[in-house]
């Protein structure tokens, strides 16, 4: 029974990687490059379907104050009044002017919708069901709620009131939990076939990034904005070098965020796009005999990779989660200004 | 070069878009969802709580009860044993009442009893004499035969039978 399994995996893999070695063999005789790495990162103004259809996605824009609304870009192409860049998503209008603020639905901006509504879904029929009792007055009932439980309760306990002091922590785990959930699913959806991790991207990691920031400063205590700008216990003098880099310090912090989960999922898909076009490299240097040869390993490496992706698709979100918690628990923090008094201490025992 | 600027390129328009996207998103969150589950949570955990202080106040409650139980049990005990020594010693005294008054009455029976046969006995005894008396007056009128003075004999008799009960 277990050999027959085995012969059956086996079959569908090597059929699975005949499949893109007949497709690289196509692509061949064209010009281009084997395999476009960055292109499978980059937005598009198409959404990928199962199967590879594409959808094309509506085009939104704004030149020099005039706003523009098309179906698709093709459409927009087919009007006359816009050419086609050569690079990328851009768009020129025929006289030469180039878009300022381009609106356009793209593919990373559906899945950042798709990870959103999926987050509010879930989190809905769960709210729905406790609120008619089940886990409120009862245990949560069945697989699904309590998986659910398991994130709420941990982002609850284990991140918003392990770092964020006092009864105040109530009032982000919204936020938290929010992000953690939407976080995950952004990266997950960068497992299927033919989605994308649009955590990936730097616009989307900075504007999270960004609304952490401003979460964190609109929250600020009084001791927080005292210790970026006047350092009680510390000589005046000292100000001069230390507000600037307390100053640069309140940025660096949601730019570290930003950066760390775009980088991380950026990596993680350009690894496996790579991995797997070592297949097509194959086949194009050394022939398909070669390139079919080596493929069983480099879509065992794939299978590999992608378990660690799933993981550290959770990892990222945890960690971005966990880091926003940190940095608001330490702006809404109030000191009670024990430092004065440690310092003047410490004096004491210098004199 | 150009297609890697393309990964680092921040798209203001887009960013837009994320923005009013998460706005609305936390927004819904906020109202709809997280706080209902939140509420949810916190009843049951307070519920839990509630229900084990509940507990360990009713088993320190029933332990008490079982305490004032046995105490009262042992209480019951000690009262039933008095009443019992109590009883049993009251029995012992009737009893040897009971025996006193019965040896008492004995006693009064048998000292006039044998004031009675002593009595009878002196009765018998001075009948016996008279008797005595009597027939030897007969027995020796019938001997001697002769008529003697009544009187004379009867005293001679009387005299003789003294000294026979001296003797």
């Amino acid at each position: 029974m277990s050999q027959a399994l085995r012969l059956t995996a086996i079959t569908i893999l090597f059929l699975l990687v005949l499949n893109p070695v007949s497709l690289a063999a196509d692509n061949a005789q064209e010009d281009e490059p084997v395999i476009d790495v960055i292109g499978k990162v980059v937005d598009h103004d198409y959404l990928e379907l199962v199967g590879g259809a594409k959808l094309y996605l509506p085009r939104i824009f704004m030149v020099n104050g005039e706003w523009y609304l098309f179906a698709n870009t093709q459409s927009a192409v087919d009007t006359g009044e816009f050419e086609r860049a050569e690079e990328g998503l851009g768009l020129i209008r025929s006289d030469g002017e180039t878009i300022s603020l381009d609106m356009s639905i793209t593919s990373h901006l559906m899945y950042v919708w798709f990870g959103l509504i999926l987050t509010l879904f879930i989190t809905l029929w769960a709210s729905r069901k406790y609120k008619k009792g089940v886990g409120a007055t009862t245990e949560p009932k069945g697989i699904s709620q309590n998986l659910f439980e398991v994130f709420f309760v941990f982002i609850r306990d284990d991140i918003a009131k392990e770092y964020i002091p006092g009864d105040k922590h109530k009032k982000f785990v919204t936020y938290l939990f929010s992000v953690f959930m939407a976080i995950s699913f952004m990266n997950l959806f960068g497992l299927l076939p033919w989605g994308v991790a649009t955590t990936a991207d730097l616009t989307v990691t900075a504007t999270l990034a960004a609304i952490t920031f401003f979460i964190t400063q609109w929250n600020a205590s009084k001791d927080h904005w005292e210790h970026v700008f006047m350092f009680p216990g510390v000589h005046p003098a000292m100000r001069i070098i230390l507000t600037p880099v307390e100053i640069l310090g309140l940025f660096t912090k949601p730019f570290a965020l930003a950066v760390r989960l775009f980088a991380n999922m950026l990596s993680g898909k350009i690894m496996i796009v790579c991995v797997l076009g070592l297949i097509f490299i194959f086949t194009d240097i050394f022939g398909p005999a070669v390139g079919l040869s080596s493929s069983i390993f480099w879509v065992g490496l794939t299978a590999l990779l992608y378990i660690l992706k799933a993981f550290i698709a959770l990892l990222q979100a945890y960690i971005f989660t966990l880091l926003s918690a940190v940095f608001i628990g330490m702006a809404v923090e109030e000191h009670h200004h024990e430092h004065e008094s440690k310092v003047a201490a410490a004096t004491d025992v210098h004199v | 070069m150009a297609s890697v600027v393309g990964i680092l390129s921040f798209n203001t328009g887009f960013a837009i878009w994320v923005l009013i996207s998460m706005a609305v998103f936390l927004f819904f969150m906020g109202k709809y969802a997280v706080p209902h589950i939140v509420k949810a949570l916190e009843d049951r955990e307070k519920q839990i709580k509630d229900s084990l202080e509940a507990a360990e106040v009713a088993l320190a409650k029933a332990e008490q009860i079982s305490k004032d139980n046995k105490k009262a049990m042992k209480e019951a005990e000690v009262q039933a044993q008095k009443i019992r020594k109590e009883a049993l010693e009251d029995a012992e005294a009737l009893r040897s009442k009971k025996v006193e008054n019965a040896k008492k009455d004995a006693g009064k029976i048998l000292a006039d009893a044998k004031q009675t046969i002593e009595q009878e006995k002196k009765k018998a005894l001075t009948e016996l004499r008279g008797e005595v008396a009597e027939l030897a007056i007969k027995s020796a009128s019938l001997i001697i035969d002769a008529e003697l003075d009544q009187k004379k004999n009867k005293n001679l008799v009387d005299n003789f039978i003294k000294d026979l009960s001296k003797n």
